[in-house]
Formats: C-alpha cells, structure tokens, sequence
C-alpha cells in the first residue's frame, strides 16, 4: 500500500497543509472520486444478482404452484394479492397490514430499546468490574436459559397491552446485548489502557476513549442478535392471543380459517422488516467502524 | 549539558512477591539529556519504565521529577512502547494529538502544535490514514509524534525499535534525534542492544540481569551525527559489552544457583 513510498522518505506534497488544516477533529476519511465510484459500481453489481436470485427463485415457486394446484400451496401471485387486500382493505375485523405491521414493529422498539439501554451499561460494568460479574453470576445466568417464551404464560397474567410485550422483548434481546457488552471489555487492550494513563487521564476518560470504542463493535454485534431475538419474541407472544393488533395475531387468525396465502403474507413482512432493521444497524457499524479491516457479518 | 539541572531522580528498588527485581537503582536524569538503559533481557527494563512514569510504585524508594514525587497527573510524560500502542479507532492526526487532548490543550493550540510534529515526523500524508492502513514502523511513528507532541517533562521509550528491520530502525534512530534535537525534550530510552544505546544517547546506564543493579554509568562525549564505525564509538561500544559480559555466568545461572547467588 502507500505505506511502502512512505518508509521511503519525505513525501513531496504541495497541498499537505491546506489537507492538515482541514483535517481538524472530523478527518473524514475521504475516499477519492474514483474508489466511491467503484464501490456504488460493486453494490449496483451485487443489487443486480441479488434480483436475479430473488426472480428465479419466485419464478420457480409459481411453477411449482401450477404443478401442485393445491389451495394449501399459494404461489407468489396469490400472495402478492393477499398482500395488497390486507394492505387496501384490511382483515375481517378491518384492521390493515399496516395497523398490524406497526403494532409489532413499536413493541420490538421498545422492547429492544430497553434492552439496550439496560444492557449496555450493565454488561460493561460487569466487564470492567468482573468480581460484580463473578459473585453474582448464580442469580444472572440461569436467566439466560429461560426462553423468553416460557416466560409468555406469567407474562399474560401480570401484565397486558405494550408492557407485556416491552417485558418479554426485553427478556429475549437484553441477554445478547449484554453478553457482547461483558465480553467486549475483555477486548480491550492494556498498552490502551496504559496510553490513557501515563498520560495522567481519568477514569472516565479511559472508559470513553478507550473502552468504549473498543466494545462498541461488539455491541452493535450483540445488537443485531438481540434483534433477531426480538422479534422471535414478539411473534411468539402475539400468537399466545389476548390482544387483537400485531403480525403474530393476524396469521394466527387467518391460520384460523386456514387462508395460507395471508399468513405468508404476514411471514414474509416479518422477513423484510427484519432486514430492513438489520441493515440499518449494519449502516451504522459500517460508518462507526470504517477504522476496522471490514465489517462483520 | 552536564551543568543542567537534575530533572529526574530515581532510587528505587521493586520486588514482585519474592522476586527482587531492582536491587537500588539510583541514578539521575538531567533536563535536555538523551539517557540510554542498556541490560540483558529480562532485567526489568519494561518495569522501571512503568516506575518511572509514575503508573507502578517501586517497592521502595521514589521517583522525583522537578524534585516532586512523579504524578502522572500533574507531569507531563510521555510513552513510547515496545508494542504498537496507537488506537485503530483514530486516524493518524487524531492519534497524535491524543496526548494533548488527555492534557486539556485548547483546539488552536493543540491543531498547531499536532500539525508541527506531524510535518517533523513526515507523516503530512497520511493525517486521514488509520492505523491498519499503515505499516508497523509508521505506526510507530505516530505513536513516536504522540510522544514528542506533547511539552514532555519526561520521554520514557521502551525498545520502540525492536521489531523494525535494520534499515527502517536505522531511519528512526535518526528520526528520533532530530525530532530530539528540534524540541530537546528530556528522555529516557531503553534497549537492549548496545549500538543503539551507543549512538542515541549522552549518556548510557548499563544494568546487570536480574535483580537489576547499575553497572556502568558511562559518558558518550561524541557530537552528533555518530559513524559507528569511528574508532571512539567502536571503543565505547566494546567497553559496554565487556561490562555485560563479564555479568555473563550470572545470566546463564540456572535458578537454583541464582538463588543460592542471592542469598550470598
């Protein structure tokens, strides 16, 4: 790389200082015209095969379909429909997609929200802190092989409506949040820890310039997994019933009447939801993290 | 430089458990002055660093900068470790300025004095390049620029060279001098090889394997650039390794006979 010519000697550079000024606290990391263009021509290339697949794939469901001809066997065109009756006109008690997709997606928020919240700090107190972890680990871990579903029937009886859902959300994405948060402190390495020092910072410098942007990768890892566990929970709980609204209900219903192409409808929106959620979070790590040699996946 | 002041003095002497490991090291460091510490592995060079930056207490005994107990704190020291030590979060530019931003320096000061040091270490080009987009001996080279950045009372630099091949130790070498020479700042350098001691310092300080004992305290009255292979250097160089060598049977010593060696 550049780091080659550099060993070499002094660099002739007559725009250095201009670059040096504006470099100030945000150097970005400016990649040339030509290294942008190449890499929007990489992702327009993976968008293309990422259609190509998904084309070939529903062609080959359809065709499937027309073989089998089973009302139990919905191909992609009866699902399309079912999708756009229940995203205009609403299910039989005339609540639509939307109001269903929504009341999930709220639940997942703030049921991982409070788990991320909680989690963060508590994992990196017990990281930092590992006797905190080690002499309370008794009461800690066995949480953590509770399904959170298991936890659906108390769930029921305690609480309703957002509360019991946050609960039982929280129960399934605070553990993956958390246990990235411990193990990540672990991470962090002590000629870091001991820049911070011998240049007389505090305490609280150290945990925000060091350990922090050590464990954040960690974290945003743990984020993801919490997510999938979310939204696990979340289904799991509406299908348990006693509430009207959500993606769960909706397919369980329709399971109900045993009308195969609305719950498709409603997996495959839990699908692209949890993409589209995954990927934001991975938007994040991506602009957090250019400093690191690629991003985990 | 030999009327300066003392800036640092050092009696010490550390144990870790049972295991003396400086047996009442006591030697002083003058403002401006290039000290180098020269001793066979293992003799606790790393550790009296740490002592000296004020970040491990010696068992006994004390550190005084500007004839004050060393705080970290309240002295500004600097680090320059063997290991790379830069933060692969922070580009080139960020990383040096490290140091100042702990210290509190103002964003006018602090934009000034990182882009002076960046220009002296010729790192200009790669103000945005992280960490691992840059090779190991630049990556020192920050973490050298971190160092010098700063108004330093104290410059610890434990073996910064040690895993750099010879021809880009050598540039460093050099690189450190002037950077030196530039800002004259007071430094103590660690190493084990003789020939770097011999052409950095003003002064070498030879210690015996472990527990660690001052053995030679010796001037090196040449002007700089150095030729190692002036008849001087030469001369110098060969009476530091006869120190060293004549400690050879205590380094070969099988434990048992060491201990039986220090119970003596």
């Amino acid at each position: 790389m550049a780091s080659n010519e550099a060993e070499l000697g002094p660099v002739q550079d007559p725009g250095g200082e201009q670059r040096v000024q504006a470099a100030g606290f945000v150097a970005p990391l400016s990649p040339g015209a030509a290294a942008w263009q190449a890499r929007m021509t990489g992702a327009l290339v993976g968008l293309g095969w990422n259609t190509f697949t998904l084309i070939i794939v529903l062609a080959g469901w359809q065709i499937l379909t027309i073989l089998i001809n089973s009302r139990f066997f919905p191909g992609p065109v009866a699902i399309f429909w079912a999708f756009v009756d229940l995203a205009v006109n609403g299910d039989t008690g005339g609540r639509t997609l939307w109001d269903h997709a929504w009341a999930s997606v709220q639940r997942v928020l703030v049921g991982f929200g409070l788990a991320v919240v909680a989690g963060v700090p508590i994992g990196l107190l017990m990281g930092l802190y590992p006797r905190v972890y080690a002499n309370s680990r008794v009461v800690l871990e066995p949480f953590r092989f509770i399904p959170p579903i298991a936890w659906i029937p108390l769930a029921i009886i305690f609480f309703s409506g957002m509360t019991r859902f946050a609960f039982l959300i929280f129960l399934g994405a605070f553990f993956p949040v958390f246990t990235a948060a411990l193990v990540g402190v672990s991470r962090v390495e002590p000629i870091h820890r001991k820049v911070g020092l011998v240049h007389g910072a505090s305490k609280g410098w150290i945990l925000a310039h060091v350990v922090i942007p050590t464990v954040l990768p960690d974290i945003l890892g743990g984020m993801r997994v919490g997510l999938g566990a979310a939204w696990l929970t979340i289904v799991a709980a509406e299908l348990a019933g006693g509430i009207s609204l959500g993606l769960g209900r909706m397919m369980s219903n329709y399971a109900e009447l045993v009308q195969v192409p609305q719950v498709i409808v409603g997996m495959v929106l839990i699908g692209i939801l949890g993409l589209i959620m995954n990927e934001v979070l991975l938007l994040v790590e991506k602009r957090l993290f250019r400093w690191r040699w690629r991003v985990t996946l | 430089m030999t009327t300066a002041p003392h800036k640092v003095e050092v009696d010490v002497s550390h144990r870790y458990g049972s295991l003396l490991v400086h047996d009442g090291l006591r030697f002083s460091v003058r403002e401006n002055e290039f000290l180098c510490i020269c001793g066979p592995s293992g003799c606790g060079k790393t550790t009296l660093l740490d002592i000296l930056a004020g970040i491990l207490p010696p068992s006994e005994g004390n550190v005084l900068i500007d004839n004050r107990a060393v705080d970290p704190k309240r002295d500004s020291i600097s680090f320059v470790f063997q290991e790379p030590s830069t933060f692969p979060w922070l580009n080139v530019w960020d990383n040096v300025a490290t140091g100042l931003r702990i210290k509190g320096k103002k964003a006018g000061e602090l934009r000034r004095r990182v882009n002076e040091i960046i220009d002296i270490v010729n790192l200009r080009d790669f103000v945005h390049y992280y960490p691992h987009q840059i090779s190991g001996g630049m990556k020192q080279r920050v973490a050298i620029a971190r160092a010098f950045a700063t108004d330093a009372d104290l410059i610890l630099m434990d073996e910064p060279f040690v895993s750099l091949d010879q021809p880009t130790r050598e540039r460093m070498q050099r690189e450190v001098l002037q950077t030196w020479e530039r800002r004259r700042h007071t430094v103590v350098f660690v190493t084990h090889n003789l020939e770097e001691a011999v052409f950095l310092g003003d002064r070498v300080i030879v210690l015996s394997a472990k527990p660690a004992r001052i053995v030679a305290d010796i001037v090196v009255p040449m002007p700089r650039p150095r030729d190692p292979l002036s008849p001087e250097f030469t001369r110098i160089r060969a009476e530091c390794a006869r120190i060293l060598q004549s400690l050879d049977p205590v380094v070969a010593a099988s434990p048992p006979d060491r201990k039986m060696a220090e119970a003596e």
